[in-house]
């Protein structure tokens, strides 16, 4: 009795792919990937290209660097600094608090329910952001917010005492309802990535818990605490919707800057709000680019 | 070469018992938890008491009954459900073929994809309005000319917003269910592509399909930027209006918003047992 | 005075007991192990020994001194991972000088103590690298390194070489026995291979179900086996259903066979049903050696292994395996063909009164 190595089914139209075979990739495995990169390219990356080319245009039409020079106009400056002073603290302060937060429902061992309800509420939080964020704090410490209210029961004027949720501080405290979130959800799977070992090991050799954060669980950590805190960072520097929402657009933020250039020439100069623009840009990219190199080295860490 | 084995004595300072630090930490981890969950209730639960405000004297759901009969409520609402919708089917055409091709065909292309994928984040939406206007503001793709081009051109930016989620969730799905096995498997079955993609690949995906439509819906049906610059009449440049011009309409809104979006969230979560949390934008 | 005693050590989670009743007495330097299944809570009682668990029941004591509640950091015991759980962040060098630096060394000595760990492990060109630069079984030599270095009271091992393949697993197993002969250290070591423990301890306690089937040294286990769970899971095992036919003379009969034994009957009448066991390797063909039993078979299959040959035969309706040495100029019988095998009287074991579960 023979044994037969023929299979019965019919060969397909398709290429075999056999490790002797020379890779070769025909046209239409392309055509599978063709309409992501067309609708990239016209919409993202067109766009953007262009913005760029038109910041470097100056008045006489060729290429230079002129607008960037403007950028020293004290209106981008302020907007600049107040946007990065908004987002450093809310990045770190935000850091913080979600780390808080992540190790509190993971390592910290409250009851597994606590856990998948952070997580959604982290999701639900940090979509929640823009008008309806804005609007639920003015409800709550606007001039005539709930928690405001509450304040004069108790003698005390909240508004009187120059807090104003229209402000740096204001600011800070709204975008901190997306950014604690945001920390929490990126780094709950570090924290998991912590080997219960670890702990164990240092315990075993000796060390105090203190010992053992100090030593081990923290300088694991350090990338991806302060890879996502940059992150944080560039959430904070480029949110516009929450900003608009809460004071109509008139802050001197610098996404409300780019805003009010849009809507009507506030700089008196195309150019410069293009620069304006293109230097958001350039502060994102480096931002995300910190933090895709202290993801990689920390998983390296916590595979 | 002689080695002594007598034990070296251990730091004075070392804790108790670990059941004792276990319990401490468990306290501290209950109190952050409760401060932390004040801040963010806090906010919700004074907009709820206010929406309920709206009756002089008494609690009741006036400002939703107002928000509902609003008569440019509904409109906008559904355009901006309308445009979720196609967004959501442009990016899941667009996306699934590609995150599939890329994992079995074309892997040197992947850095690409992703870095293409981190674009949104690296874009700012009011930079991106600003770059939109500029490039189809004129012909010869002029595009913003009139409402409905410009809601063209609204949603497709959408769906190339969604890329990232979308993209995530397709992935992760694809290499949960081992799309190169199952694929070859199917090849050696004698299984032609429409039948691989409809009967194999579309199935096992369901749960990321679902998460990532789930997750663009929920960013687009309340964003404001874009919409805002492009002259659009849909729920997040109404909010807006509204915030400015009634007082007790935006709270309910903002409970309804709440709502919509922890249903979104929740069934995420649901259906994605295990999986982590969905992070959006359009802040 | 044993060095280290557990005395009615019990843990209970919840409604069931992962050990229970567990008393030892080990001596100073001696190696023990830890064999059993998954779940017989050999794991269980060496977190207790280690302080990562505490016992519901009982008492441990080292050297004299109740430890039973004693936090983990102040016990002074060395352990070692199945998942090696080197600190990533950490040289090999710094990891293994981590519990000298947790107790303030100087550095100089840290230093010179670092060293000697690396030269006991043969590590001196890795010094310098971090975990993930090393093979799994340079990272648990690293981490023995590590756990020797701060002079552990006791040596704590956890299914050190499960992870690793398995010729690092015999060279690597025999390493850290020379070591820990050659320091004194006492040691507990916790595996589900029977070959792992049989071949490096001085003493090994079989597990099952939370509960001590029996302490013995590796030939005492092996040789006899007290219950039939110890006869069944160190070494492979042929075991029967016979009838008792003669008390004084120790006769048996597996289905109309009669076999020869000489384990003690006292606790059985004649009539009685009782499981017998006979090991594998015990047996010959009866036209090699001729031994006390002789008995009739079928020779059913022929396995060959490389150095041994596994003969399955059928004894009136039982079936056994017979275990015998390959070599060259062997001359097997055929398959299906009636053949004569031959066993002396101790080879065969009795286990107990035949109940109704099978096994």
């Amino acid at each position: 009795m023979k044994a037969t190595l023929q299979s019965d089914v019919q060969p397909t139209n398709l290429t075999v792919r056999g490790a002797k075979r020379p890779s070769r990739l025909p046209i239409w495995h392309w055509l599978g990937v063709l309409p992501f990169f067309i609708f990239s390219a016209l919409f993202l990356i067109g766009p953007t290209l262009v913005l760029a080319y038109r910041s470097l245009e100056d008045p006489d039409g060729g290429l230079s660097f002129v607008n960037y020079l403007q950028l020293t106009n004290p209106t981008v400056i302020n907007a600049y600094s107040l946007s990065i002073r908004v987002s450093l603290t809310t990045a770190i302060l935000g850091g913080l608090i979600g780390f808080l937060v992540a190790w509190a429902v993971s390592i910290g061992g409250l009851p597994r329910p606590f856990r998948s309800l952070t997580t959604t509420f982290s999701g639900v939080a940090s979509n929640f952001a823009g008008v309806p964020l804005a609007a639920a704090f003015i409800f709550t410490l606007g001039r005539v917010g709930v928690v405001t209210a509450l304040f004069e029961l108790l003698g005390v004027d909240l508004y009187g005492t120059g807090f104003s949720l229209y402000s740096y501080t204001g600011l800070v405290l709204v975008y901190l309802y997306f950014q604690i979130p945001l920390m929490v959800l990126v780094i709950l799977p570090a924290l998991d990535g912590l080997k219960r070992e670890w702990r164990e090991a240092a315990e075993n050799l000796g060390a105090t818990p203190v010992q053992y954060w100090l030593h081990v669980a923290l300088p694991v950590l350090i990338p991806s605490i302060l890879g996502t805190m940059i992150l944080l960072f560039g959430n904070a520097f480029g949110a516009h919707a929450t900003a608009y929402a809460l004071t109509g657009g008139l802050f001197n933020l610098a996404t409300l800057l780019i805003g009010q250039q849009i809507s009507g020439d506030v700089l008196h100069n195309p150019g410069l709000g293009f620069a304006v623009a293109m230097g958001m840009v350039i502060i994102m990219g480096v931002s995300i680019t910190i933090y895709s190199i202290l993801q990689r080295r920390s998983e390296r860490w916590l595979r | 070469m002689t080695v002594s084995t007598a034990p070296v004595p251990v730091a004075a300072n070392a804790s108790g018992t670990t059941q004792t630090t276990t319990r401490r930490n468990r306290l501290w981890a209950l109190v952050i938890y409760i401060l932390t969950a004040l801040y963010f209730l806090l906010p919700l639960a004074a907009t709820f008491y206010w929406s309920l405000r709206a009756e002089r004297g008494t609690l009741g759901f006036e400002a939703y009954r107002r928000l509902f009969e609003d008569a440019n409520f509904l409109p906008s609402f559904s355009q901006s459900i309308v445009n979720a919708i196609i967004a959501i089917v442009i990016s899941l055409v667009i996306i699934v073929p590609t995150a599939y091709w890329v994992t079995l065909r074309l892997p040197k292309l992947r850095p690409v994809v992703e870095f293409i994928t981190l674009l949104p984040f690296v874009i700012p939406a009011v930079v991106l309005s600003l770059a939109l206007i500029i490039l189809y503001s004129r012909p010869p793709l002029l595009l913003t000319r009139t409402y409905e081009s410009s809601r063209v051109l609204l949603v497709c930016v959408y769906a190339a917003l969604s890329f990232p989620y979308m993209f995530r969730a397709v992935d992760n799905g694809l290499r949960a269910m081992d799309v190169r096995a199952l694929t070859e498997a199917a090849q050696s079955l004698g299984a032609g592509w429409p039948t691989i993609l409809f009967r194999v690949i579309f199935p096992n995906l369901r749960v990321a399909l679902i998460s990532g439509a789930l997750l663009t819906f929920a960013i687009v049906i309340g964003e404001l930027t874009i919409a805002l610059f492009m002259a659009q009449r849909t729920l997040g440049p109404y909010m807006a209006n509204l915030t400015r011009s009634k007082v007790y309409e935006p709270s309910a809104m903002a409970i309804v918003a709440f709502a919509i979006t922890w249903a979104a969230m929740g069934i995420i979560q649901l259906i994605g047992r295990g999986q982590q949390g969905s992070i959006g934008g359009g802040h | 005075m044993a060095y280290l005693t557990l005395t009615n050590v019990s843990k209970q989670f919840g409604e069931t007991y992962a050990v229970q009743d567990f008393n030892l007495d080990v001596e100073k330097g001696e190696f023990v192990s830890f064999l059993g299944p998954s779940g017989c809570g050999k794991t269980t009682t060496l977190r207790m020994v280690a302080g990562f668990e505490t016992p519901t029941n009982g008492m441990i004591t080292l050297d004299g001194s109740d430890i039973t509640h004693k936090s983990p950091n102040q016990r002074n015991m060395g352990m070692i991972f199945q998942s090696y759980a080197l600190f990533p962040n950490m040289t090999v060098a710094q990891n293994i000088g981590f519990g000298l630096r947790v107790r303030k060394m100087s550095k100089a000595a840290i230093s010179e103590r670092v060293q000697e760990m690396v030269s006991l492990v043969n590590l001196e060109n890795h010094v310098g690298k971090y975990p993930y630069q090393l093979s799994g079984g340079q990272q648990q030599r690293v981490s023995l390194a590590r756990a020797l270095a701060i002079r552990p009271n006791v040596l704590l091992l956890d299914e050190p070489l499960s992870a690793l393949d398995a010729k690092i697993r015999v060279s690597l197993r025999a390493q850290i026995r020379e070591i820990q002969k050659k320091l004194g250290i006492t040691a507990i070591f916790v595996t589900h291979d029977q070959e792992e423990a049989l071949s490096i301890s001085d003493r090994i306690v079989v597990m099952y179900e939370g509960n001590v089937e029996q302490v013995g040294t590796p030939f005492e286990i092996y040789n006899f086996p007290n219950t039939q769970f110890v006869a069944n899971f160190v070494g492979s095992l042929n075991t029967a259903v016979a009838e008792v036919i003669d008390r004084e003379n120790g006769l048996l009969s597996v289905d109309g066979v009669q076999f020869a034994s000489a384990a003690k009957m006292d606790g059985y009448a004649r009539g009685d049903r009782v499981r017998i066991a006979i090991r594998p390797e015990r047996f010959s063909f009866a036209s090699e050696v001729k031994k006390a039993n002789v008995v009739d078979c079928q020779i059913e299959n022929i396995t060959f292994l490389g150095s041994v040959v596994r003969v399955h035969i059928l004894i009136g309706n039982s079936k056994f395996t017979m275990d015998t040495f390959n070599y060259p100029s062997l001359a097997l019988p055929k398959i299906g063909a009636a053949d004569q095998v031959t066993c002396s009287r101790e080879a065969v074991l009795i286990l107990g009164h035949a109940n109704g579960s099978a096994n």
